[in-house]
């Protein structure tokens, strides 16, 4: 490894080391590793740190800890399989990259999917975005000294994990959203957990906001700390919250909309701080935002099917199996060989609660993908780290990992 | 558009627009596009089309540059096409910082050399890992997975088993 200025670096075994080289306080400075088992580093992050007494002066990420052969996994699998393996990566928003990759697929097949689909692809889209934004602010808060964070926001996110299980089955990794639609139709109960969910959401909103919003100790610990400038985000490729908490109004919803996004009234959230307060109101702002998106996909869910009508693509309804002999072949062809994907690529982005989570898919057309490459937001937002970093003292490190919300299963893929 | 000189072939692909063009013009390229706008660099990676008859395709690694206009929301995607052994092609880390991390891992997982990097080294596997995951050739299983029932086999040595 070597660093900025192509220096080699040992990564192996450092623990603590002195460089030799003298501080501006008179000291001299250390190379200290910090992770990958630190628990504020949220998963296994292991970053290499040039400490002079307490500021850091050089950020070395290591990474690859949780590197689990995602694209590789996805390139054994066919077409309709690989949903369940995009779950796992960024494992904090699993329906969104379903999306990503859905859509992928279904641009590649020329297939639009029923206007019922898309409303519960947004509603599944939002709600994790709302789980997401809770588990960054629990565990953010029980880092910066607000203990009780995490069991407020565990709270709602238990609520948000129940919808999930009504909808899917699953409280995780739902593997909800699928090439060709959506795995099962809103249930009534699910529409009333919803609608109760958005009634109350606002008000434990509020909470969190007086928790924190002016909390002296979370001032303390955010603001003008982590400063990222507009013109240093955009060239870093940053994108979400810490984009639009350097005051970039840039939101794929907004920008390049899919799923039916233009369709509905909300506010790209921004913050001109861009410190890590900035991008905590940036959060704040986008759940309240979230639930407003909440309330117009509930309201105006249009009737209908909530899957494409192509038995070339999707099973065929259970109860026509016992009448129809087309219907079975479809039924084994699906499970026995799985659909083909015209040869092409695209990619396709969506907005993660993290930022740009992509998809390019390349099809040879044959029944498996030839190669799936997911954009993650937090590989590239974690490159701006040492940006952010440079010249803070070791324990803003922790409120500005927190901040940047990288999810390592995200990042290694 | 940039110079017509450098493109090679253009077209759309499922609604997304791109150009191929040259390994050994590619900075020319995407410094030209930089210019006219396609600030960011969304990702790049390579695609490996190792017996792939679906279509023609001149050699094997494709490497892949997904290009963004922020302000007129246009996409494009830049191609080169390499060989070799191992394939090099021309660092844009530069030109694009986020292109960093990407080209150690496109190195990482397919072998690609770019010349000029400041640090190319692997980036998700460990660093004594033998040879290049997401080529197509590589072989997939036959890992030694730990402390599981087949572990102990795993450890004797094949002339001894």
């Amino acid at each position: 490894m070597a660093d900025a200025t192509g220096k080699s670096v040992n990564t192996e075994g450092i623990a603590i080391e002195k460089t030799g080289q003298t501080g501006a306080f008179g000291g001299e400075l250390l190379t200290v590793n910090f992770g990958p088992h630190h628990p504020s580093t949220h998963g296994v992050l292991r970053l290499i740190v040039d400490l002079d007494g307490e500021q850091v002066r050089r950020v070395v990420p290591v990474i690859g800890y949780l590197h689990t052969g995602i694209e590789k996994q996805m390139e054994a699998l066919r077409w309709q399989q690989g949903v369940v393996v995009t779950d796992r990566h960024d494992y904090l928003s699993p329906p969104i990259n379903n999306l990503a990759y859905a859509l992928a697929v279904e641009k590649l097949m020329g297939v639009e999917v029923p206007p019922r689909a898309n409303a519960l692809r947004v509603i599944m889209s939002e709600l994790t975005r709302l789980s997401s934004h809770l588990v960054w602010m629990g565990t953010s808060g029980l880092e910066l000294g607000a203990m009780s964070m995490l069991m407020y926001c565990f709270r709602e996110r238990d609520t948000i994990m129940d919808l999930n299980e009504e909808i899917s089955g699953f409280r995780m990794h739902t593997s909800y959203i699928r090439p060709g639609g959506v795995y099962a139709d809103a249930t009534p109960r699910f529409l009333e957990l919803l609608d109760k969910f958005c009634r109350e959401m606002p008000g434990h909103i509020d909470e969190y906001e007086a928790l924190l919003t002016n909390n002296p100790i979370w001032r303390a610990r955010t603001i003008g700390i982590g400063m990222l400038s507009a013109e240093d985000a955009k060239v870093l490729g940053a994108s979400g919250p810490m984009l639009r908490g350097s005051g970039v109004a840039w939101d794929l919803r907004r920008a390049i909309p899919y799923s039916g996004y233009e369709n509905y009234d909300f506010e790209v959230a921004t913050s001109d701080m861009c410190d890590c307060y900035g991008r905590y109101l940036v959060r704040i702002k986008e759940m309240r935002e979230a639930v407003k998106i909440l309330r117009q996909a509930l309201d105006k869910l249009p009737d209908g099917p909530i899957n494409v009508d192509d038995r070339k693509m999707l099973p065929p309804p259970r109860e026509e199996l016992e009448t129809s002999m087309e219907a079975v072949i479809h039924h084994f062809k699906l499970f026995t060989e799985g659909y083909s994907v015209p040869p092409g690529d695209v990619y396709v982005a969506v907005e993660s609660g993290r930022g740009e989570n992509g998809c390019y898919v390349v099809s040879d057309g044959t029944h498996k993908p030839r190669r799936v490459k997911f954009r993650a937001a937090s590989f590239v937002n974690l490159q701006a780290l040492e940006r952010m970093a440079l010249n803070q003292m070791l324990a803003d490190m922790i409120a500005i990992i927190g901040t940047a919300d990288t999810v390592m299963g995200d990042v290694d893929r | 558009m940039i110079a017509e000189t450098l493109i090679v072939d253009r077209g759309v692909s499922a609604g997304d627009a791109w150009v191929t063009v040259e390994p050994d013009s590619i900075r020319d390229a995407l410094s030209g596009l930089k210019d006219e706008g396609y600030r960011l660099l969304v990702f790049l990676s390579c695609v490996d089309h190792l017996a792939d008859a679906s279509r023609e395709w001149p050699v094997r690694y494709e490497i892949v540059y997904q290009l963004r206009n922020m302000e007129t929301k246009e996409q494009l995607r830049v191609r080169a096409f390499v060989d070799g052994d191992p394939p090099h092609i021309d660092s844009v880390h530069d030109l694009f910082p986020p292109a960093n991390w990407d080209e150690r891992e496109t190195y990482d997982m397919f072998g690609i050399v770019f010349n000029d990097h400041p640090d190319l080294t692997r980036i998700l596997m460990p660093d004594d890992w033998v040879g290049h995951p997401l080529r197509r050739d590589y072989p997939v299983g036959g890992e030694v997975v730990e402390f599981s029932e087949e572990h102990e086999r795993w450890q004797t040595p094949p002339e001894k088993a």
